[in-house]
């Protein structure tokens, strides 16, 4: 069975692990609980007659405490930058994370505004996603907690692995 | 032999394997479970190879493949993983070492460690996103209430999606007058002091008011100056109830400069507070910089003062940062201010202490310096550093200055809160200049201050009881004689009736930006004044002086097409004087403004020509209509070579460049024959005219 690897990123809290949980066991927790390092998990995806494994690395938030690593990219085929709709600051620090993997890799890259269920911001402009979603491959809006778009957006990044 | 080893040094919950060859290992020690789990193949066999079982080990592996065949003595490490198991989660790191031309591949179980790491990391990051949400929502709402404030003419103006927004704040909001009296304020903001709306005073108002008087040493300067303040005041109400608070405080100045509103925004931070103590020692400390933060700072500065050693303070307030933040964000605002205080901490010795105190403000406690000369010396080095450029990320330059105020103990101050107070206020002193500048304290700085806070007051009353009046200086056509322009000057008569000089408060109305309010009251006044003068003569041209911080003002254009559509003036006969220092500063956007104001129809004329920064370049990229030859050079015509030479290069500049040129100063008839002689024909100063009330120079011109 073909293997494709794809890494999420983004800052620390914006739901990285529960999109995951969410996609492999669907099940959410409320309970923020901060990643270390990395963990890989494992999924079969159907993508029409063909059944590809997806290997999901769930890597800890960038931020003061833990800096960027372009070697977790190594092998991949996509990556996913997840921002948290309820902090603007996350999607400011999401594109800084998109940047620097630029730099590393030229595999797609799905931009993923998480925690939907939440209520909206005010001081999250519409304008703003706008201008930014048009650097992604695809732009999903998700919520891990009622599993909104979750497995349509990982469907879609299986299917940007395939293309590659 | 390696198993005993091991044991006897404690590390047990390990797995160590040797490598042989590519994907040739051997098991030296680990027989445990979990061991087996994450290499199933070396449960069977003495030599075994790894295979895609944990897809993060299989990528170390590469490292370390690569890393065995250089062979020298060493190690590298994975980083943490998690890894799932049939029965359980492990948390490893994986080490590949090699060792006297032998191989190794270490993978450690980290379960305690992970739980430890996570545990600190855990308040760390709750900390860090509770202060981020916190600011993000503080300065929206705060910029969004002051724009619409400083527009409304009362509340009832607030637009209603905003006054939701207040009402449903997670924070409290208190909105008062400029008498400090309540004018709105939420229910989280009577919460937050355990307060109901049907309870008689005291108010959350006069809560927060009493103890930022209490726990603010610059409480005084802040309000008369109606100047910015951010900070933690700590509410103790009751033995089983305090809190601590995160007050920002803002003052609202309307079009005229006059104070209109504060706003208050408090948010309770106890939990902040909390997790920063449950997070090592981060209760003192400050969460961007590391740096001990004003708490702490306070404590050391109270116990140097018990100590009665003498000791200098430094108050440092880091210039144009409001600037950078505003423009590139707070994320970029964070690094700078990390990054500056990494140039900061090797100009100081073991014996001294940095602090920051909240936004762009540090402090340092200077120990090891004894006499003032030795601390300005310091002070210049701690300038030249912060004035080193700084780059963001994508290789922008980023400029800033420092202020820093001093005060010394005991000479300036016996007591913590008075050192601190004087600092702050030589800080504030040095603030009003254009550059970074130290100022140390002293009786007569603090006169000085004090008279400059005063005269602020004066002139934000003044442009509120409108106490500014336009002469008008005649400009002559020295052929014929006639009055072919006039130069707007201001003049403030105060309520006594005393004529105060431009001299005096122009440079304060600039550094304090009340210049803008002025500036704009002076556009209008032109243009009603212009509109009478073409009843006279319809050929007259108003100049009118347009200060540096004027030209950078976003709503010049806006205030000039305003009175033009007004008033039906013809804009070409308006000139605007500008002098060649603007042009040193934000060329690029002088330029733009420049090139709208003439795209209106209005004159460029560069006043006081030759004493600055001339530059033909200048001249050219902004199509200059007019120059001005400085009335230094034509004071001194008939005695002073150099004068001359000066006036006659310029006077070939000018025409050469067929730009009008126009005399400034003359006051003799002697320099009125060299300039004729030297084909300068139009000319201004007390020879022909001394600046006048618009009335008498109406009567001049019905007299020509």
């Amino acid at each position: 069975m073909i293997q494709k690897k794809i890494c999420l990123l983004g800052a620390s809290a914006v739901g990285k692990t529960s999109l995951i949980k969410q996609y492999i066991e669907g099940v959410f927790s409320d309970k923020y609980l901060t990643t270390l390092g990395v963990k890989v998990d494992k999924k079969q995806v159907q993508l029409g007659p063909r059944e590809i494994q997806l290997m999901v690395w769930d890597i800890e938030g960038i931020d003061r405490y833990c800096g960027f690593q372009p070697k977790y990219l190594r092998g991949a085929s996509a990556f996913i930058i997840v921002v948290d709709h309820t902090r603007s600051q996350s999607l400011q620090e999401g594109m800084e994370i998109f940047q620097l993997a630029q730099e590393t890799t030229n595999i797609p890259a799905v931009l993923v505004i998480n925690k939907t269920d939440l209520p909206e911001q005010w001081h999250w402009t519409e304008h703003e996603v706008e201008t930014r979603s048009h650097m992604f491959a695809d732009c999903f809006r998700t919520s891990a907690k009622t599993g909104e778009q979750v497995d349509a957006m990982f469907q879609a990044v299986a299917r940007l692995c395939m293309a590659d | 032999m390696y198993t005993s080893l091991i044991q006897a040094l404690g590390i047990i919950n390990c797995t160590i394997v040797k490598r042989h060859g590519n994907n040739n290992f051997e098991l030296l020690y680990g027989t445990n479970d979990w061991a087996y789990a994450l290499l199933p193949h070396a449960r069977d066999d003495t030599h075994f190879t790894i295979d895609d079982h944990s897809p993060y080990l299989q990528d170390f592996l590469i490292d370390a493949e690569h890393f065995w065949q250089i062979g020298n003595d060493g190690q590298i490490q994975s980083g943490i993983w998690s890894e799932k198991t049939a029965s359980s989660l492990l948390r490893l790191e994986a080490i590949a070492a090699v060792t006297k031309g032998e191989c190794f591949l270490v993978i450690n179980n980290l379960e305690q460690q992970y739980a430890r790491q996570q545990k600190t990391l855990q308040s760390a990051r709750e900390l860090l996103i509770t202060n981020d949400k916190m600011l993000a929502e503080q300065e929206y709402l705060q910029e969004r209430l002051e724009t619409i404030l400083r527009q409304a003419d009362n509340l009832t103006a607030l637009q209603a999606p905003l006054n939701k927004v207040i009402e449903h704040a997670e924070f409290g909001i208190i909105i008062a007058d400029a008498d400090m009296q309540i004018v709105q304020q939420n229910p989280r903001a009577l919460a937050l002091f355990e307060l109901s709306e049907q309870q008689a005073p005291p108010s959350p108002l006069s809560i927060t008011m009493r103890l930022f008087n209490e726990q603010c040493p610059s409480v005084e300067r802040i309000l008369s100056t109606h100047s910015e303040w951010r900070g933690e005041l700590f509410w103790h109400m009751s033995e089983y109830v305090n809190k601590w608070l995160d007050l920002s405080l803002q003052a609202v100045v309307d079009a005229q400069g006059a104070l209109v509103n504060w706003i208050f925004i408090l948010n309770d931070v106890t939990r902040l507070k909390y997790l920063q103590q449950r997070n090592e020692q981060l209760g003192m400390y400050d969460i961007v910089t590391d740096l001990p933060n004003r708490h702490l700072l306070l404590q050391n500065t109270e116990s140097a003062v018990s100590d009665q050693h003498p000791f200098y303070f430094l108050y440092l307030d880091i210039k144009w940062f409001k600037r950078v933040n505003d423009r590139y964000g707070h994320a970029v605002g964070d690094t700078l201010l990390i990054e500056l205080v990494e140039r900061i901490q090797p100009l100081l010795g073991d014996e001294n202490l940095l602090a920051r105190m909240g936004g762009d403000e540090f402090a340092i406690l200077l120990h090891d310096t004894t006499s003032a000369k030795e601390c300005d010396a310091f002070c210049q080095r701690l300038i030249q550093t912060v004035e080193q450029p700084f780059y963001t990320p994508d290789k922008q330059q980023l400029r800033v200055g420092l202020n820093i105020g001093v005060a010394h103990y005991p000479s300036d101050a016996t007591d913590c809160e008075q050192l601190v107070r004087f600092a702050d206020m030589a800080v504030y002193s040095a603030k009003r200049q254009l550059d970074s500048h130290a100022a140390f304290y002293s009786k007569s700085l603090k006169d000085i201050t004090m008279k400059r806070i005063a005269m602020e007051e004066a002139l934000r009353k003044a442009i509120k009881a409108r106490e500014f009046e336009l002469f008008l200086q005649p400009i002559i056509d020295m052929r014929s004689g006639g009055i072919v322009k006039a130069e707007a000057l201001i003049r403030w008569r105060d309520k006594s009736n005393k004529l105060i000089s431009p001299d005096e408060f122009i440079p304060i109305a600039e550094l304090c930006g009340l210049i803008i309010p002025i500036g704009h009251w002076v556009i209008e006044q032109a243009g009603n004044m212009l509109k009478l003068l073409h009843s006279y003569n319809d050929q007259l041209t108003l100049s009118v002086n347009l200060s540096p911080k004027q030209l950078n003002d976003e709503h010049l254009l806006d205030a000039f097409t305003a009175t033009i559509n007004k008033t039906g003036i013809d804009a070409s006969k308006v000139e605007l004087e500008i002098t060649e220092g603007v042009l040193i500063d934000n060329f690029e956007r002088v330029e733009r403004h420049i090139r709208q104001l003439r795209k209106l129809g209005i004159r460029i004329s560069i006043d006081d020509f030759g004493t600055g920064y001339s530059s033909l370049r200048y001249l050219q990229r902004l199509s200059v209509d007019t120059v001005k030859i400085d009335r230094s050079f034509v004071h001194d015509l008939s005695d002073n070579e150099n004068d001359k030479a000066i006036v006659l290069a310029v006077i070939a500049i000018a025409k050469s460049l067929g730009l009008e040129v126009i005399a400034e100063g003359v006051e003799t008839k002697a320099q009125r024959h060299f300039l004729m002689d030297n084909a300068c024909f139009i000319a201004q100063g007390y020879l022909f005219g001394r600046p006048v009330p618009v009335d008498d120079f109406c009567q001049l011109l019905s007299c020509e």
